[in-house]
């Protein structure tokens, strides 16, 4: 027997809200028993009297990173490797997706296909000639090494994201620049640029959090401290077998912060800028 | 006011220094000449960081070649060797699963998400937000937290466990050859529904009301409408997203090499993580590794062509 549209809309209701409350726990407690741990003593967290919520709060662990590990030095490397290549693949992009979003040349057809070719090959694929190619020009165990190589992924992508972007404003505008004595460069510079402000912030989002997310080039092109960045430094902590989990969990804690904080800032950009280029799926 | 045409007649003359500079600087103002000029740094990056590095891989796998030293051509020995090495065969069937369960129930938890933060509820924008965390974290951070979540001594899936009196002893999710690729894809999907969640809540928003409103009127069910109206709609986005993550999930390294390096007895080892193993983990044969990371291209080039031609095609309509 068919229910009532009345009916079956509030048991549609229903179920989705119960639906929502399982994600919202699902996603909430990993985030929970990080912030947890980092805030107890040792004690409260391994052995026999391991708390499942902080009977004595505590920073101690806070103080461990900063002060006892080269967590600071990680943070300032991945600071630095994140800027540099963000400053960089954005004034690549911002060229390369102009030239083929508004010049009239042979070849741009094909280059707009190359370069979403180019964003798809894995960094799994590469990584092993990438290491030899690094290896002899001297730039392993270097932050500007890292910092180009980022490169590879950053600019095609941003290319993409920005030609997109570039076609949707209307060329009218440019033309009135043209008739009113700009050239070119200053077109891009006082008109496209301006305008397509938006499209650099979420440019800037994803260049920026790709630099301070990745792991495998960060792994595989540093072997001391002194130039390792966040992920491959906190993945070292564990496969050295020291394992400090209080520590660990507020040095993730205090990593996570910057691109979650910026995503929630940029969200609807962010989710907009996803659908047209789409990454870390 | 119409001014008269000038009617003195200029003899022609060499082209002046000031004449010549200016026809330099029309040519470098052509759109033609500007356009390669724009995107020669583009072209650099893109030659240097990917396509030759590729065209390198490709030469490597025929080769025998230990870092720093130049590579000895050995045919197809690699690839040989690998067909005949169990570990490896272990590792193909590994990456199908991962990959495949992995997407499989990233899409389903990601489509049911995107369905209720699509229902009208207060205070949607922010379980939406909160429940796209995830995404924005680094992929290493949620690997160490789960590795910790996963504890056999003090995690807090044991601790629950125990402390309700569940299990008699802690349960080893990460080394029991049993449970390591469940509890390693389970990370997998808590990492990446989101980004399925927001591709399909962007396609569903674009769905016309009306077309729920006739269907309504014409005494469709909730299900009816479901099947006739969102999923179609829904379709494209549905082809392009698996597709996206199927190559993502499949070649990312970071999960399975903090949360269990392949182990235990290889029952998590995927290509990625063996690529690395044996090109860069203590034996050092970088054309082993590149083998591994390349057996299967063919298969991934098909994909990422399909791909961009979608992706082209979508930018136009």
């Amino acid at each position: 027997m068919a229910m009532s549209m009345t009916m079956q809309r509030r048991a549609v209701k229903g179920v989705g809200n119960i639906w929502l409350l399982i994600m919202v726990l699902w996603t909430a407690i990993p985030f929970y028993w990080m912030v947890a741990t980092s805030l107890k003593y040792d004690r409260e967290i391994y052995g026999f009297d391991a708390t499942l919520f902080p009977q004595q709060p505590t920073l101690a662990n806070y103080a461990t990173i900063f002060y006892d590990t080269p967590y600071l030095l990680f943070l300032r490397n991945s600071i630095i490797v994140a800027v540099g290549s963000t400053l960089l693949s954005m004034i690549i992009a911002c060229l390369g997706a102009y030239a083929i979003a508004r010049l009239k040349f042979p070849g741009r057809a094909l280059l707009a296909r190359g370069l979403v070719f180019t964003y798809l090959v894995p960094t799994s694929l590469l990584f092993i000639p990438m290491f030899a190619m690094m290896s002899a020009l001297h730039l392993t165990d270097t932050l500007h090494g890292l910092t180009i190589a980022y490169l590879g992924f950053d600019v095609p992508f941003c290319t993409w994201l920005l030609m997109g972007y570039f076609y949707s404003i209307p060329v009218e505008l440019e033309e009135a620049g043209l008739v009113d004595g700009c050239n070119r460069v200053g077109v891009l510079l006082r008109i496209v640029l301006p305008l397509a402000l938006p499209a650099l912030v979420v440019v800037t989002f994803f260049s920026f959090t790709h630099a301070w997310n990745e792991f495998l080039y960060a792994h595989v092109f540093t072997s001391s401290d002194r130039v390792r960045t966040i992920t491959t430094g906190l993945a070292n902590f564990v496969t050295e077998d020291v394992f400090f989990w209080g520590p660990l969990m507020a040095s993730t804690v205090v990593s996570a912060l910057p691109p979650v904080l910026m995503f929630l800032l940029l969200q609807r950009w962010v989710v907009q800028g996803l659908t047209l280029g789409g990454v870390k799926g | 006011m119409v001014t008269s045409a000038p009617t003195s007649i200029r003899l022609p003359s060499p082209p002046s220094v000031d004449v010549r500079e200016k026809r330099f600087a029309n040519f470098l103002l052509r759109d033609a000449t500007l356009g390669y000029l724009f995107l020669a740094p583009a072209l650099l990056v893109i030659v240097g960081l990917v396509a030759y590095p590729f065209a390198n891989a490709i030469v490597m796998t025929f080769q025998e070649k230990t870092a720093g030293a130049p590579g000895r051509f050995i045919g197809l020995a690699n690839y040989r060797e690998l067909l005949a090495n169990e570990a490896f065969l272990r590792t193909v069937f590994n990456t199908a699963v991962y990959t495949g369960f992995g997407v499989g129930l990233k899409f389903f938890f990601g489509l049911s998400m995107a369905l209720v933060l699509n229902q009208e509820r207060r205070w949607n924008n922010l379980f939406r937000s909160f429940l796209l965390i995830p995404w924005a974290i680094p992929t290493v951070i949620s690997a160490l937290n789960w590795r910790w979540i996963y504890d056999d001594a003090s995690g807090l899936i044991n601790n629950v466990l125990v402390r309700l009196n569940l299990v008699e002893e802690t349960i080893s999710w990460l080394s029991d050859p049993n449970l390591a690729m469940i509890s390693v894809i389970v990370v997998v999907i808590w990492q990446g529904t989101p980004f399925f969640t927001m591709s399909f809540l962007a396609g569903l928003q674009a769905i016309p009301k009306e077309l729920y409103e006739a269907a309504e009127i014409d005494g469709a069910s909730v299900v009816q409408q479901f099947r006739y109206i969102t999923l179609p709609r829904l379709q494209p986005i549905f082809i392009t997203a698996i597709m996206l993550s199927a190559i993502l999930t499949s070649a990312s390294i970071q999960f399975v090499y903090i949360l269990t390096n392949g182990g235990p007895a290889d029952r998590t080892q995927i290509f990625p993580t063996l690529a690395y193993n044996l090109a860069l983990g203590g034996a050092q044969r970088l054309g082993m590794g590149a083998t591994v990371s390349l057996f299967f291209f063919p298969l991934l080039v098909v994909l990422i062509i399909f791909l961009t031609r979608r992706m082209l095609r979508e930018r136009e309509d």
